[in-house]
């Protein structure tokens, strides 16, 4: 008998992170449509990624969101890298757009502070009306974590991710959910649901070696590609994100945020 | 001493494009080295040259510059050794700081970024020295270190040269120098 030919599976279109380090790590960028939650502690370098992330989307003509969920966008854009690529045209143009999410929810007129399942759809309907109208290509909520704080329930937040993560990828569009763990947090997200419906895992994290505390990144899954799931030291730069590969020659101490 | 400095550029005029090379060289030869390189190689193949220092404060090697009347234009420094010295020295626009010499990674991460920012050139990367790093990392890291920084620079085509002082080095150092350099060069300093 003859052997039965396998089908190669086929390769899924790439969204182009911009970030050169992470596009290798992802073996060129994330696949599109893909829901990513980017975790980490504060201070490691989260908003930043996905900021750059948004700005390379809107400088290749992708249009791009960013909603901001606690800190008013007007003070982010203020305290913003001073990227070399940056040029406020693109804010001006469309192409980048900044969102308070406080104000959507006053619109819509979701006062409350806890959210039932009625909430959560009209609240994923005005996302998606949203990223239709302005033909939104890359989308970050910075952060989920907050959203999630109104959902209390695991049931809610498990729907509200699930639909959110559906209804965008079928819109094509690639999104990024900032989620904020503790340093002391042993999984990737604060309330256990968001990592296991996310297509993929990026973790930002403080290393602690000899005394000297190095800022990481380390994509634990990805579905839709194959990846490194190694862990890489970073920095940020007016250039935009670097990554190097952790050294592993030294004695590594401790572990803290991820 | 105009010996040393001819016999350095003139070995260094000779390397293949993108080489990465040891240079032993005695104390006594680090500032005829220094300017062999800086004033005489990098500007006549029109490189941005990355200085690494973990031996001395970038300002050191400045001051040392600008008597030599060397320009500082197309010279940036990584100095991984002010910091850690807790000096209040002045901040050098031509200079950027890690914090530890033990930040190895770090110091890759500024190399890179100065890569960057000189994208219009090619560059020549220069690592002050050998010896000062191994003071304070053990040789695994150090070497793990050197091969993906060496093999990096190659790939982007760079010079890499890493300084090693003669009265400092041990067999570890020169095993470690034998494996990520394409040739080391003496400076014997006669003639």
């Amino acid at each position: 008998m003859a052997p039965r030919e396998r089908a190669e599976p086929e390769e899924r279109e790439r969204c182009i992170t911009g970030v050169d380090g992470l596009d290798n790590i992802l073996n060129g960028g994330i696949p599109r449509g893909n829901t990513v939650l980017v975790t980490g502690s504060v201070g490691t370098g989260k908003t930043s990624l996905c900021l750059e992330f948004l700005v390379h989307g809107a400088i290749a003509g992708e249009n791009s969101l960013y909603v901001s969920v606690t800190e008013n966008s007007e003070k982010l854009l203020a305290n913003i890298i001073p990227y070399d690529f940056f040029d406020r045209k693109l804010i001006k143009e469309g192409h980048l757009v900044f969102i308070d999410l406080p104000v959507i929810y006053e619109k819509l007129g979701l006062e409350k502070l806890e959210f039932e399942f009625e909430e959560v759809n009209i609240l994923i309907t005005a996302i998606g009306n949203i990223v239709d109208e302005l033909k939104i290509k890359r989308l970050v909520i910075d952060s989920i974590t907050s959203v999630c704080y109104r959902l209390k329930t695991e049931e809610n937040i498990r729907d509200f991710i699930l639909k959110l993560g559906s209804m965008l990828s079928s819109r094509g569009c690639t999104s990024l959910l900032v989620s904020e763990i503790s340093p002391a947090e042993e999984r990737y997200s604060h309330y256990g649901v968001e990592e296991a419906i996310a297509d993929g895992v990026v973790v930002t994290g403080n290393l602690e070696r000899r005394g000297d505390l190095l800022r990481t990144l380390q994509v634990v899954k990805m579905r839709g590609t194959m990846h490194s799931r190694a862990k890489y030291v970073l920095d940020l730069t007016t250039v935009g994100v670097l990554l190097v590969p952790l050294l592993k020659g030294g004695s590594v101490a401790a572990a803290t945020g991820g | 001493m105009v010996a040393v400095t001819t016999e350095v550029s003139e070995k260094l005029q000779a390397l293949p494009e993108a080489a990465a090379v040891a240079l032993r060289m005695k104390a006594e030869h680090y500032f005829d080295v220094i300017r062999a390189m800086l004033d005489i190689f990098a500007t006549k193949k029109s490189l941005d040259a990355i200085y690494v220092t973990s031996t001395i404060p970038s300002t050191s090697i400045i001051n040392a510059l600008d008597v030599l009347e060397i320009p500082l234009d197309h010279i940036w420094f990584v100095d991984c050794i002010s910091q850690i010295m807790m000096s209040p020295g002045q901040k050098h626009d031509h200079a950027i700081y890690v914090e530890s010499p033990t930040m190895l990674e770090n110091l890759m991460l500024k190399v890179e970024y100065l890569i960057r920012k000189t994208a219009d050139r090619k560059n020549l990367v220069i690592l002050d020295s050998i010896n000062s790093l191994a003071i304070h990392n053990n040789t695994k890291i150090l070497s793990e270190f050197l091969h993906i920084l060496v093999n990096n620079l190659r790939a982007k085509e760079a010079y890499t040269l890493i300084f090693s002082m003669e009265e400092y080095e041990t067999e570890e150092i020169r095993n470690m120098l034998n494996l990520v350099s394409d040739e080391t060069l003496q400076v014997e300093g006669e003639g």
